[in-house]
């Protein structure tokens, strides 16, 4: 018994091997071109936030801010402000999912972009047509999953928490960017 | 004891899978809310090891192999297969273990499953979902004899996540009715019954459990379960808790998970010269250790 009971538990090793890979849609630079198309200058900054920042980003958005930093690239285009470039991670069912959001100097979404999603199901949240829910959206806007951005089946806890994401991304620009 | 053919059908299904997650088993027994999205369906196996009795040589293993589609996106279906295998030597339990011996494997049974979510715990915080399982068993999962059982389980499910999802709970309580029959028996030992009337069985468990994911795709958890059962004759026959680690890999296309559960504590009948008395043991074992896996179309 001891020998086939030591294949059953082997298993998972086969199925992990076929399973462990990485799906990248973007790099940050890439991400960066599609956002902010027009943009000749991107300033990086790393943006360390005290316990009140936090604390103010999860009033103002209701999320937990789960980083001590935040990295946000200023983008330019011949000296002319456009917005903030961010890189954000949030939980998905398995990993973290990568996306980049594109926020006006107003505090308003310009863009999401998805750089990395691995899980099973949802890959609808690629689709322009779900991300553009998020495009006008300010930090008072409503973020409710399913009423103000679709829900995807199967891929709820990503929907939730990339809705939720982009909400504390505007939050954050609220509290630590504006002037 | 042989499951090659059981080993064999886990190694094609490891070979075939390629495609997608969802009705992902986190812990051993306590089970989560959340159901495939129409149109899914995934293919599932558990083994289950069953060992020690605490006297003489016992090991029984479950296999269960599952088809589940989602319906809709609340709405799953299942039909599965048991195959089972019981080795016992050096007990015997009048009434339950009437024989030594290597009983399988063979099939064993066959299921039908069917999970409804009323309530999505990353959508409405709180997951709820109820489960309910057809059972038909040909043979006893404790002696390796024949006994035909036909079983109804109603299952609710609670669930919820905590710090984004990294933390999940669940809870679940069910009901379990069978009705039983058992074959007749040749060459019983002396002074041993081996009823063959119909009597019918009500099983009772509750259950709760957590996952934590620790570093991407792995997750730790831990349940604590509560079984007992009531016979036509006996009233209150067992009652048992468990409790046990588990370690789980989610991945895009397929998930595992290992969990030990052993009997902390139980109570009910006893065998003749049992000496843990603080365990139930004809029909539960010690130990149990349950391998999941299960691959996403």
């Amino acid at each position: 018994m001891n020998r086939n009971l030591g294949l059953l538990f082997a298993m998972p090793l086969l199925g992990i091997t076929q399973s462990v890979y990485a799906k990248d849609y973007l790099s940050v630079a890439e991400a960066q071109a599609v956002l902010f198309p027009t943009a000749d200058t991107f300033l990086e900054n790393v943006l360390t936030l005290t316990k009140d920042q936090k604390k103010a980003i999860k009033r103002l958005s209701g999320v937990r801010q789960r980083w001590d930093e935040q990295k946000v690239w200023r983008a330019e285009a011949g000296g002319q402000f456009l917005g903030w470039f961010m890189v954000d991670e949030v939980v998905g069912k398995h990993e973290f999912i990568t996306y980049a959001a594109a926020i006006s100097p107003e505090g308003h979404v310009l863009g999401v972009e998805v750089m990395s999603y691995r899980e099973t199901h949802g890959y609808q949240v690629m689709e322009a047509g779900w991300r553009a829910h998020f495009v006008g959206k300010g930090v008072g806007d409503a973020f409710k999953l399913n009423d103000d951005v679709p829900n995807i089946s199967g891929a709820t806890l990503s929907c939730r928490n990339m809705t939720d994401g982009v909400h504390r991304l505007l939050a954050l620009a609220e509290v630590m960017l504006k002037p | 004891m042989k499951l090659g053919y059981l080993s064999s059908f886990a190694v094609l299904a490891t070979v075939v899978s390629c495609g997608a997650s969802a009705d992902e088993n986190f812990l051993g027994h306590v089970k989560g809310a959340e159901v495939l999205p129409k149109g899914a369906s995934d293919l599932y196996m558990k083994v289950n090891w069953r060992s020690d009795k605490g006297q003489g040589n016992y090991d029984a293993v479950d296999i269960f192999a599952e088809y589940e589609y989602g319906v809709s996106d609340r709405f799953q279906f299942g039909v599965g297969v048991k195959g089972r295998s019981v080795d016992t030597e050096g007990l015997l339990i009048d009434g339950y273990l009437p024989k030594e011996g290597n009983f399988g494997p063979k099939l064993a049974g066959l299921e039908v499953t069917g999970k409804y979510m009323f309530l999505s715990p990353a959508l409405d915080d709180f997951g709820l979902a109820s489960y309910v399982t057809l059972d038909y068993d040909w043979m006893d999962p404790h002696s390796g004899q024949d006994k035909n059982t036909l079983s109804l389980e109603l299952e609710l499910i609670g669930q919820k996540y905590f710090l984004e999802g990294q933390l999940i709970w669940m809870g679940n309580l069910s009901v379990e009715g069978t009705y039983s029959d058992r074959g007749a028996l040749e060459g019983l030992p002396a002074d041993f019954e081996w009823p063959t009337d119909p009597e019918m069985e009500l099983e009772i468990t509750a259950g709760t459990g957590v996952s934590y994911r620790f570093a991407p795709n792995w997750f730790i958890g831990a349940e604590i379960e509560y079984q007992t059962e009531f016979e036509t004759e006996v009233g209150q026959e067992r009652y048992s808790w468990f409790a046990g680690p588990s370690l789980h890999y989610g991945g895009q296309s397929m998930w595992a998970t290992l969990t030990w559960l052993p009997q902390i504590s139980g109570g009910g009948e006893m065998y003749e010269g049992q000496l843990d008395t603080g365990l139930h043991l004809i029909e539960k074992t010690k130990n149990e250790v349950i391998f999941k896996i299960g691959f996403n179309f």
